[in-house]
């Protein structure tokens, strides 16, 4: 009676769930490591004194990289780590809440998801699909990547081949050059024997893991096309209404120290490493040059607005970000003129 | 028709889904062999045809794995079985073939619900240019798993109905084997 | 030991069990996972299957499969390939076991061309061992021989095992592939070692070509049937690893380059048929199809082990952990060795290795040449009974007087010639750690 209920409430607040993983295991940052997954899951087992778990499970180990999303949808799994553009296969508008294309760094693109109206949107996106996202972990800016010539003019661009998913390969096809998909382990032996011109990866720390400095010296440091990159915490809405509210408290509380956490860590390895790569390993670091970031950005603008053009959702949620960007612009350079 | 001619009829439906299927393998040597050479020699090529690549594995592999089992037979450890009497074997091929039919069904039921779901995202490529309707593309999985149950059923009926036969399109490795074990492996 | 641990050794038992029993390989992964995994956690699990059947058949590097499968079928249709082992044969004369070692360097050529172990075991399987058959191998060493040697892909780079070693340990893949050139190089020269002792010891296991019938073929005719049957395989291997050298390629596409390549030599060789190009398309699919059934329903079984916490079993054999760094390095090695006989090496990959990590760091261990190591234990279990994915591709392609027994018996020497060369790198390991620094990747 009485003295058995307390015990029977708990025992129906324990929450065991399996979050599964866009990215492999090992991969710091987005799996483990300061801001990862793993780290998340350790972070609301011990606020929540175990009431919820998460089971991580890296790409492949229960999952393929990219099937968070159904499972997620169906059910199957609660909650999945990955970066929403992965999804704008199926709705275009998934993008936006990763990054733009010359769209806003780490700071306003963080203002705009959490205090002007990105969430909602987000939401709203999702919706039909009956899941929830959050902002996650994030790399902040990217880098443009690893050239084997240098690049002089946007005439470099034709026919170039260069290894590029997603957007921004489509952005480059605009200006001529030849967009080739190959998987991340191809990238080293495709770019070190010329099999591509070039290729975009991550950043400093990342692309000196992966070794690409050994197959190009020319890096373009100008990040364009990933101004920041924001993770996405998924979780099926059906499961995150069941969670008391203390417990969704945490989940936010959980995945914002590990926007904190990843954004400061990648800020400082990316600074250790960039210098690694100019000082003991010959890379030649240089922005693109003026001329063809203007091209990029003219290309871009045409791209985004064919694709806006093709969905009203899209379109909305275009035009929100890009008028919270147009006011946060005239606040970023005050803070850059520093 | 009698039951000889139903086996019959589904053997004959698998070898010539497997036979037309087959093509996809010489149209997979040509389209990756010739999206690298147009990139080599005039560098161009279009995101869609680099997806098409690995579009063309899954009809090969799914759409002719009863066609491979058909023809070729399952894989499997001879040790004890190669000692066994025809009748015993006869025992292990039955409840292999029920139990494989068990296994399509299964997969059958849980992959429809998978196709429904990326027709209902209406999943496409993430690649701006790739290639859209990816349900369709999945929707090889449960087609092949159904081609698979028809296989073993009709396969069990063999056994049971009209033992130390082979189907008509067999290939001679499989008539040697049934020559030297009594039974098709 | 908690009920899903004992679940999870009852799926390995019966696995086992089935295999034994003569269960079609495919059936006996899928019913054992089904069932334990059923018992275990239900239904809902099971769900994601057709995520992972998917995962399979839209893998991008699984494409080098159908494209090598097809190269294979192709010069094995044409009957281009028939005599090529007879003429590696007259090739070494009075030489026991010359046409062991032959296949041992086409091995080696295949394995610098693609990291696919069942492409190149299913290829040797189709062109080598009829020839050797006749030529009166035993049984046994042949297939051992083959299966071996389209192992050494795994090693030899471009290599999927050191692909994804290299993501999971956080090192360059272009260092790895270094790594791995010198240890691959000195297991092949091991393995023709011990086919040319074999015969000295062992004359009748690798029969030399009869005398009379060396005498019977001048050095005219034997230099132009060399050239007729040698020249379309090693332009196939220029085409394919001159494609990837070249910049023409990335190691996958370069696979194509062999397939088209083989259509194009045996239309020189005026072979090309309609007969011969529906033939092949129909031997490709089937084989191909064949292979990817495994691999399918290994999913499940997978899945299974997951689902049902395996990777606890894995971690609960950490209590007889012994110290020392050298211990834990041979103790990971054991345990990689002794899982390769149950699962397929990508979940061995992704549940042991993460859990070593911390401890090889905190080790000061050199990555790079514990990656060599972990790689040839690896390629080990590709040969180790009963659940060696070589000796099920080859046992797909085996003429019927070949039973599954000749191919374990066979192939238990190679095994013992693995462990030689794992010891070797582990006691000297500039053997991986020298070219990597040498070259600079
Ligand atoms: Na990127
Ligand atoms: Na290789």
């Amino acid at each position: 009676g009485m003295v058995a209920a307390p015990a029977v409430v708990r025992a129906q607040d324990k929450f065991a769930w399996k979050m599964t993983n866009a990215y492999g295991p090992g991969a710091p940052m987005t799996t483990v490591g300061p801001g990862s997954p793993t780290r998340f899951a350790e972070l609301v087992g011990s606020m929540s004194g175990g009431r919820l778990t998460f089971q991580h499970f890296a790409a492949g180990e229960l999952i393929p990289a990219f099937e968070g999303f159904d499972a997620v949808v169906a059910g199957t799994v609660e909650a999945n780590a990955a970066n929403s553009y992965f999804w704008s296969g199926r709705s275009f508008a998934a993008q936006y809440f990763t990054n733009v294309p010359f769209g806003m760094s780490f700071p306003g693109h963080m203002a705009w998801l959490y205090h002007g109206g990105g969430m909602e949107l987000w939401d709203e996106v999702y919706q039909p699909f009956g899941v929830v996202a959050f902002p996650f972990n994030n790399t902040g800016t990217q880098m443009t990547g690893w050239f084997r010539k240098e690049v002089t003019s946007v005439e470099d661009f034709k026919g170039l081949k260069m290894r590029i998913p997603g957007l921004s390969g489509k952005v480059y096809a605009a200006l001529g050059v030849d967009v080739r998909l190959l998987p991340g382990p191809e990238i080293f032996p495709a770019l070190e024997r010329g099999v591509i011109d070039a290729a975009e990866f991550v950043g400093p720390y990342s692309d000196r893991r992966l070794g690409l400095q050994k197959a190009a010296k020319n890096y373009y440091t100008t990040g364009w096309h990933e101004p920041n990159n924001a993770g996405e915490l998924l979780i099926n809405k059906a499961n995150w209404d069941s969670l008391p509210d203390d417990l969704k408290t945490m989940v936010r509380t959980a995945a914002m120290t590990c926007l904190v956490e990843s954004y400061t860590w990648c800020e400082s390895v990316n600074g250790a490493a960039l210098v690694e790569l100019v000082e003991k390993e010959g890379v030649i670091a240089r922005p693109l040059p003026p001329e063809v970031i203007a091209r990029l950005r003219e290309a871009t603008a045409d791209t985004l607005a064919t694709e806006a053009g093709k969905d009203p959702l899209v379109r909305k949620v275009h035009d929100h970000y890009m008028a919270f960007k147009a006011k946060h612009d005239r606040w970023s350079e005050i803070a850059r003129s520093v | 028709m009698t039951a000889a001619g139903v086996i019959r009829g589904c053997e004959a439906l698998i070898d010539g889904v497997g036979r037309a299927v087959s093509w996809v393998s010489l149209g997979l040597v040509l389209v990756m062999a010739g999206n690298v050479l147009l990139r080599y020699g005039f560098s161009t090529g279009s995101v869609a045809m680099q997806e098409l690549e690995w579009h063309l594995m899954s009809p090969i592999a799914l759409l002719g794995m009863s066609y491979a089992i058909q023809h070729e037979g399952h894989v499997r450890v001879d040790v004890l079985y190669g000692r066994m009497s025809p009748g015993a074997k006869r025992v292990i091929d039955v409840i292999s073939f029920l139990l494989v039919a068990i296994v399509a069904a299964l997969l059958v039921k849980i992959s429809i619900p998978y196709v429904m779901l990326a027709h209902r995202l209406n999943e496409g490529s993430p690649n701006p240019g790739g290639l859209p309707w990816r349900f369709l593309l999945k929707s090889f999985i449960p087609l092949g798993f159904a081609l698979l149950f028809i296989q073993s059923v009709a396969a069990m009926a063999r056994v049971i109905a009209l033992p130390d036969t082979l189907p008509a399109s067999a290939t001679a490795a499989a008539s040697a084997r049934i020559s030297s074990q009594g039974t098709p492996a | 030991m908690t009920p899903n641990e004992i679940l999870a050794l009852a799926t390995l038992g019966s696995f086992f069990a089935l295999l034994l029993i003569g269960v079609p390989v495919a059936l006996t992964l899928a019913v054992t996972g089904f069932f334990f995994g059923y018992l275990g956690f239900g239904m809902t699990l099971f769900n994601l299957l057709p995520a992972r059947v998917f995962g399979v058949v839209s893998n991008y590097t699984l494409i080098a499969i159908p494209l090598f499968v097809f190269m294979g079928v192709m010069l094995e249709k044409s009957r281009i390939a028939e005599e090529l082992m007879d003429v590696i044969g007259h090739l070494a004369g009075g030489v026991r076991g010359g046409m062991g070692v032959g296949i041992i360097l086409v091995g080696v050529l295949m394995g610098a061309t693609t990291g696919i172990v069942g492409a190149t075991v299913v290829t040797l399987g189709l062109l080598t061992l009829p020839a050797l058959l006749r030529r009166g191998y035993d049984k046994g060493l042949a297939c051992g021989a083959i299966c071996a040697s389209g192992t050494l892909g795994q090693i030899i780079p471009p290599s999927l095992v050191l692909i994804l070693l290299s993501d999971i340990l956080g090192e360059s893949v272009g260092t790895l592939f270094a790594a791995a050139v010198i240890p691959g190089l000195m297991l092949s020269a091991i393995y023709c070692l011990y086919i040319f002792a074999l015969g000295v010891l062992s004359p009748g296991q690798v029969p030399a070509i009869p005398a009379d019938e060396r005498a019977a073929m001048s050095g005219k005719d034997l230099l132009g049937k060399a050239i007729r049957v040698g020249l379309p395989p090693v332009a196939l291997v220029v085409a394919v690893l001159g494609s990837i050298i070249g910049g023409v390629a990335a190691p996958t596409e370069a696979a194509s380059m062999g397939a088209l390549g083989s259509i194009l030599v045996v239309a020189f060789a005026r072979r090309l048929t309609w007969e011969v190009l529906r033939e092949t398309v129909h031997a490709t699919t089937r084989t191909t199809a064949a292979m990817i059934f495994i691999l399918v329903c290994s999913q499940v079984f997978a899945l299974a082990f997951r689902g049902l916490q395996g990777e606890a079993l894995v971690h609960d054999l950490f209590a007889f952990l012994p110290g020392g760094v050298p211990a834990e390095v041979i103790f990971m090695l054991a345990i990689i060795f002794l899982l390769g006989f149950f699962i397929e090496w990508i979940e061995i990959s992704y549940i042991v290795v993460p859990m070593f990590m911390p401890i090889l760091v905190r080790g000061d261990v050199d990555l790079v040449w514990a990656a060599t190591l972990i790689a040839v234990v690896m390629q080990t279990s590709f040969l180790t009974p009963p659940f060696g994915w070589a000796l099920f591709f080859l046992r797909g392609v085996a003429p019927p007087e070949v039973g599954t027994m000749d191919i374990y018996r066979g192939v238990i020497p190679f095994i013992g010639m693995q462990m030689l060369a794992v010891a070797i790198i582990f006691v000297w390991p500039d053997l991986a750690l020298w070219l990597p620094r040498a070259i600079g990747w």
